[in-house]
């Protein structure tokens, strides 16, 4: 084969596209992070140990504990069949309140505990501030589930 | 009663958009200048209607009619007015009619100020701005009204998202609008020179002021959407490749890189098919931003309502959008041969050509990276998030690329570089740049990509002003005048290239203020009792108190810190926890302290009840200012090349071969 110009522009393009491409997928795999509930991540072997894991649930009225020493928090998270305890180190967000949805990405870990250093906290799409429902202002209630989806 | 006639205004916009498709068409077909004149008649007439829709909006807003159920939704009584007005765009049916009114805008002014100059394709374009505008009218009465009322009429309303309560905020949104629905105008002139068969260079010439006003637009809404999460979000950065804000990207960096690859056309009739192409992409991307940001399959702050049935119309509508143009462009494709080849891979085709793959694979990996994790839980596979790691890893070397053609693009000659003109362009910049290579290293910048970045941003420096220095030197000597006077003149004789550099300048600030500010940010998170301290960098921040404190619609804990250098006091500063009292909704404010071009950020996200304690949050973003200082030069470039003073030929033959912009010399050649 001949070679030409164009042989030239396109192989150099190619390359480089190639070379692009690679950057963003070869480690596309590592840089998704999965969502689990909390039914699935209790039910977790030896080997999910230690991965990132974004876990979606409610946080159960009355279990956010301040630790005294570390200002750490602990909580608890449950998707109405399974309650995981979490271990939060770091600055919890506006929104995060018991009894209200969150995601939080950390590592299940072999002690049976959600090691976490990051919450999303969000109000629900319906953004209905509490007594505003009696005033006649209420949506219909969306699936609860649906108002977890983040990121 | 004032919002039923905004309602009737909307609706009757909606039949004349449609006169507007029909009209220009029939005109066309029976050689009639009468029905095109109909047809722009209802293009103005839409802007009318629209702003009268607005406007009743926008009174029943400032009147508080909460008999009107998006109102209700979006207002209370206790908000300042100035909100009170911006929660016509705080959220999704509000948001939709501004789109809709600065369309029939921008439509309205294309077609007053080209009629005269461009009739051949006013019809095309009258129908496919029609087109677009009754899409959304449509999805507007039928799927998302504003003007909805509701019984029984609630007392107050519901309150705008605090979030929102922003002077950002404010103005953010219509400038991304304004942004994204700029670009239909080039869209619409392309779609007009397909469907008409006049695929010179007219179109481009047409849109290319357009083009700028657009992205002059979409850049600052980006911009602004950036500094709003900064301070507002409490976290500290600007940008976290969040899907809403990829959505506004993705045109940015398509319609960048078309702003681009115009001027090949324009000087080398090269890349047809692909501006067509650009165009099309770029003007999708707007509704496909629309589409993921306001049919709520994203949620995020910015997103409220939910209706799968807006979503399942806009993807209808954007299906039907893409398939009329891209099909249109396949079917006229063949007629779009250009004659030029590119002659060699060292020259400014070249540059061009890799700019526009670098920008097209960044639009790519933030296309895949917003849409993969929709794509796999609408096949009902396992719920995945994308991170910022696999955008860094493409962004990092693409942005590395694109700066370094920044240095070479405007200095390298079209066709074909010689060996000596490379040598005498690049050497001083080359050198330069291993100068700063070295000089940065020493200062201890140990981060790879921080120095390789700096590195290309020395390289590019030194090209600009090397080229300037030779420039302006030539003049001087040529006219007997200063080098000031000499830098001018060469101004005058191509503000448009001056304008670009100007633009790239900018874009160089903002790099350097990205790199310091993620590389070497300092954080401290702690827990503070009043009269305690924490050092950061030099910095001694110091809690003095804790109290409570109130606004117009929250109450808040606010903590008084003093923050020392050395032994001096330098700021004092109240970040505060804020509760607002209508929704029960916390926010954190920052406070900021700017020293030398760079932040001291403090936030107080966790306050114990009894006020005995607060966790502190304290940054150091060392030259963060830049950021938005470079994001500003470079839209007053863009500026600069809209409202450019017409070249001036001033000098004759003999001597225009002589100027050292290579672009001219080559030509000659």
């Amino acid at each position: 084969m001949k070679f030409t110009k164009k042989t030239g522009v396109i192989l150099s393009v190619g390359i480089i596209a190639i070379c692009l491409g690679y950057l963003a997928f070869g480690n596309f795999g590592q840089n998704l992070v999965y969502f689990f509930t909390p039914s699935e991540v209790s039910a977790f072997t030896q080997d999910h140990f230690g991965k990132k894991v974004r876990v979606a649930g409610l946080v159960v009225k009355q279990s956010v504990k301040i630790v005294p020493e570390t200002k750490n928090i602990n909580f608890e998270l449950t998707d109405g069949k399974v309650v995981i305890p979490v271990t939060f180190e770091g600055i919890p967000p506006d929104l995060f309140k018991e009894g209200q949805g969150a995601v939080v990405e950390g590592y299940w870990d072999s002690d049976k505990r959600l090691h976490s250093q990051m919450i999303m906290a969000k109000h629900s799409e319906d953004y209905m501030p509490p007594d505003m429902k009696k005033a006649g202002v209420a949506l219909p209630k969306k699936d609860f589930y649906k108002t977890l989806k983040v990121d | 009663m004032m919002i039923e006639i905004g309602h009737l205004a909307v609706i009757m916009a909606l039949v004349l958009s449609a006169v507007g498709i029909v009209t220009p068409m029939i005109g066309l077909k029976r050689q009639n200048g009468v029905w095109i004149q109909i047809g722009k008649q209802a293009v103005t007439a839409n802007f009318v209607l629209l702003s009268i829709g607005m406007a009743t909006m926008i009174y029943s807003y400032a009147t508080q009619d909460y008999s009107v159920k998006y109102i209700a939704a979006t207002s209370n009584s206790r908000l300042p007015m100035f909100y009170k007005v911006a929660g016509l765009w705080g959220g999704h049916e509000g948001s939709l009619l501004l789109w809709s009114w600065i369309l029939s805008l921008y439509c309205m002014m294309a077609v007053w100020i080209h009629w005269k100059t461009q009739p051949v394709v006013m019809p095309y374009l009258i129908a496919m701005e029609s087109l677009i505008l009754h899409g959304f009218l449509l999805l507007i009465l039928f799927l998302s009204n504003p003007f909805e009322r509701i019984f029984p009429v609630p007392v107050d309303g519901r309150d705008l998202n605090p979030l929102l309560q922003d002077p950002a905020m404010v103005i953010h949104p219509p400038m991304l609008y304004l942004g994204y629905v700029g670009l239909s105008i080039p869209f619409c002139f392309a779609m007009a020179a397909l469907f008409s068969g006049r695929l010179g260079e007219e179109w481009i010439k047409v849109t290319q002021r357009w083009t700028l006003l657009a992205w002059i637009a979409l850049t600052t809404g980006v911009l602004m959407g950036g500094y709003w999460a900064y301070y507002e979000l409490g976290w500290g950065g600007y940008w976290g490749w969040d899907p809403v804000e990829n959505a506004a990207f993705m045109p940015w960096l398509v319609a960048t890189a078309f702003l681009h690859s115009v001027m090949v056309q324009e000087s080398r009739k090269m890349f047809k098919v692909w501006n067509l192409f650009l165009i099309i992409l770029a003007f999708s991307l707007s509704l496909i931003g629309t589409f993921l940001v306001r049919s709520g399959v994203l949620s995020s702050v910015h997103s409220f309502a939910t209706d799968p049935g807006r979503g399942l119309f806009i993807l209808a509508f954007l299906a039907f959008m893409l398939l009329l143009s891209f099909g249109t462009l396949i079917f006229r494709s063949g007629k779009l041969k250009s004659q030029i080849e590119l002659d060699s891979m060292i020259s400014r085709e070249a540059v061009f050509l890799f700019n526009n793959l670098f920008f097209l694979v960044a639009m790519v990996t933030v296309f895949i990276g917003t849409l993969y994790p929709l794509l796999t839980e609408a096949l009902k596979f396992k719920k995945v998030s994308v991170g910022p790691p696999y955008y860094n890893a493409v962004f990092m070397p693409v942005a590395l690329g694109l700066i370094f053609l920044m240095g070479i693009g405007p200095y390298i000659p079209w066709r074909k570089a010689s060996r000596e003109s490379l040598k005498k362009h690049f050497l001083i910049p080359l050198l330069f740049s291993g100068a700063g290579l070295v000089f940065f290293a020493i200062l201890g910048v140990h981060d790879l990509y921080a120095l390789a970045g700096l590195t290309v941003v020395c390289f590019v420096l030194a090209s600009i002003v090397s080229d300037f220095s030779k420039i302006s030197m030539f003049w001087a000597k040529q006219r007997r005048v200063n080098h000031l006077s000499g830098l001018y003149v060469a101004f005058r004789q191509n503000p448009r290239r001056f304008a670009g550099i100007i633009t790239h300048v900018g874009v160089l600030i903002m790099i350097v203020g990205i790199i310091f500010s993620t590389i070497y940010q300092t954080e401290k998170v702690v827990i503070l009792k009043p009269g305690e301290e924490v050092t950061l960098n030099s910095f001694k921040i110091r809690l003095i108190k804790l109290y409570e404190t109130t606004g117009p619609n929250w109450v808040a804990q606010e903590g008084f810190f003093q923050v020392y250098l050395g032994n001096t006091l330098i700021a004092q500063l109240t970040p505060q926890k804020r509760l607002f009292t209508v929704s029960q909704t916390p926010t954190t404010e920052t406070a900021l302290h700017q020293y030398d071009m760079g932040h001291i950020f403090l936030t107080i996200p966790e306050v114990a009840p009894d006020g005995s304690w607060a966790r502190v949050r304290a940054l150091y973003n060392p030259l963060v200012l830049w950021v938005w200082y470079g994001g500003a030069v470079m839209v007053f470039g863009a500026f600069l090349n809209i409202f450019r003073p017409k070249r001036k030929e001033i000098y004759s033959e003999g001597i225009a071969t002589l100027t050292p912009f290579s672009s001219k010399k080559m030509v000659q050649e």
